[in-house]
């Protein structure tokens, strides 16, 4: 009696197994490729000085950061390592060198605020923001990740990636920089995707 | 009346000022306090420091105070996999004999609403409250953001997603 229920058992378990093997198409996020590495991509957002269409810096290497002002630590930490390295490259090497900062506290962060904050670091770096919405979309193509946080006395912190992605003079997204790497290792990695025009012996 | 009650009170602080210096803030030593300078626009900077106790007993900073902000909290990042979450933490311990190192991109005194925009070189009272009751007043410099390899990370090379 029982050896007759073990067997129902285990017919019902391998039937299942097999429909499983036969129906079931587990998808991964949409995705091609890599299951979860985001591509980058080009946004518009607004900057003191007007809009910045990241479209039109190809044929520049583009660092893109993701943080806010409110940042006591993290971002200033990360910009002040990025403009160590710009302030190390040539003129002709920096001229060809855009940094991005993106605040993903658009709501505290005005276009103004973001310049005088970012120009402290290096003059060369721009400041931009726009909607919750567009701020979420230019995150989303490059990977970054953000979260409002309600805890302290500030009225809130964000929870953020601290990546500076680097997007390639054909616009990919070529790396990123982890929080904590060298001004070295930063220049080095700007020097990279440098295109060869701005090096000695260009080929193209 | 006003003035008896008035010097009655500055006598009872100093009075609890000087019993406050004793226990773990005299155990307590702190090396090299500093304040991150603000970049302007930002209403929020962090204070770091070396906390070494010389004490055969552990101790707790249980609360902090400063000259330069409104609001003074003790908080720490944790980095899950690369996403900085900054948190409030009760207290910052310092094992007997050891130390506790408030450091960019980990434990630090943070300080929220700036009262006015800071300069390099500008002096922060800085008040650490033990949780013994004692507490201890530390001067902190203004400096420039430096940029310090404090994260594990520091030793990573950067990441590729494309040869």
């Amino acid at each position: 009696m029982s050896q007759r229920l073990l067997f129902a058992v285990v017919a019902l378990l391998a039937m299942a197994v097999i429909a499983l093997a036969l129906f079931w198409q587990p998808q991964l996020p949409s995705v091609p490729g890599l299951s979860s590495a985001p591509a980058g991509g080009d946004f518009v957002l607004t900057s003191a000085d007007g809009p910045i269409d990241t479209a039109a810096l190809r044929g520049k290497v583009v660092l893109i950061y993701f943080g806010y002002t409110y940042c006591p630590d993290i971002c200033p930490t990360s910009l002040a390592v990025t403009s160590q390295a710009l302030g190390k490259l040539a003129p002709d090497e920096l001229a060809l060198v855009k940094t991005v900062f993106v605040s993903v506290d658009p709501e505290r962060d005005t276009p103004a605020r973001l310049k005088s904050y970012v120009e402290f670091f290096h003059p060369s770096i721009v400041g931009v923001t726009g909607s919750a919405e567009q701020v979420a979309l230019a995150a989303r193509e490059y990977g970054a990740v953000y979260a409002r946080q309600d805890v302290g006395g500030a009225g809130y912190v964000i929870d953020h990636s601290a990546w500076t992605y680097v997007v390639a003079p054909d616009g990919h997204l070529a790396g990123r920089i982890p929080h904590g790497a060298t001004v070295e290792q930063t220049l080095a990695e700007i020097r990279k995707w440098l295109p060869s025009s701005s090096t000695p012996k260009g080929s193209s | 009346m006003k003035t008896i009650s008035f010097a009655v009170a500055a006598a009872t602080a100093c009075f609890s000022l000087g019993a406050w210096a004793a226990g773990a803030a005299d155990s307590v030593s702190v090396v090299d306090p500093y304040v991150r300078l603000a970049p302007p626009g930002a209403q929020a900077t962090g204070a770091f420091m070396v906390l070494k106790n010389a004490g055969d007993k552990d101790v707790k900073v249980v609360k902090a105070e400063n000259s330069a902000s409104k609001i003074t909290e003790l908080h720490t990042h944790i980095n899950e996999n690369g996403v900085m979450k900054m948190r409030p933490v009760p207290a910052i311990d310092i094992k007997a004999k050891g130390e506790a190192v408030l450091q960019p991109g980990g434990l630090h005194v943070m300080m929220i609403d700036l009262k006015e925009p800071m300069k390099e070189g500008d002096k922060v009272a800085i008040t650490l409250d033990f949780d013994d009751g004692s507490s201890k007043k530390v001067d902190a410099t203004v400096r420039k953001p430096m940029p310090m390899p404090a994260m594990p990370a520091a030793a990573d090379h950067s990441e590729h997603m494309k040869p």
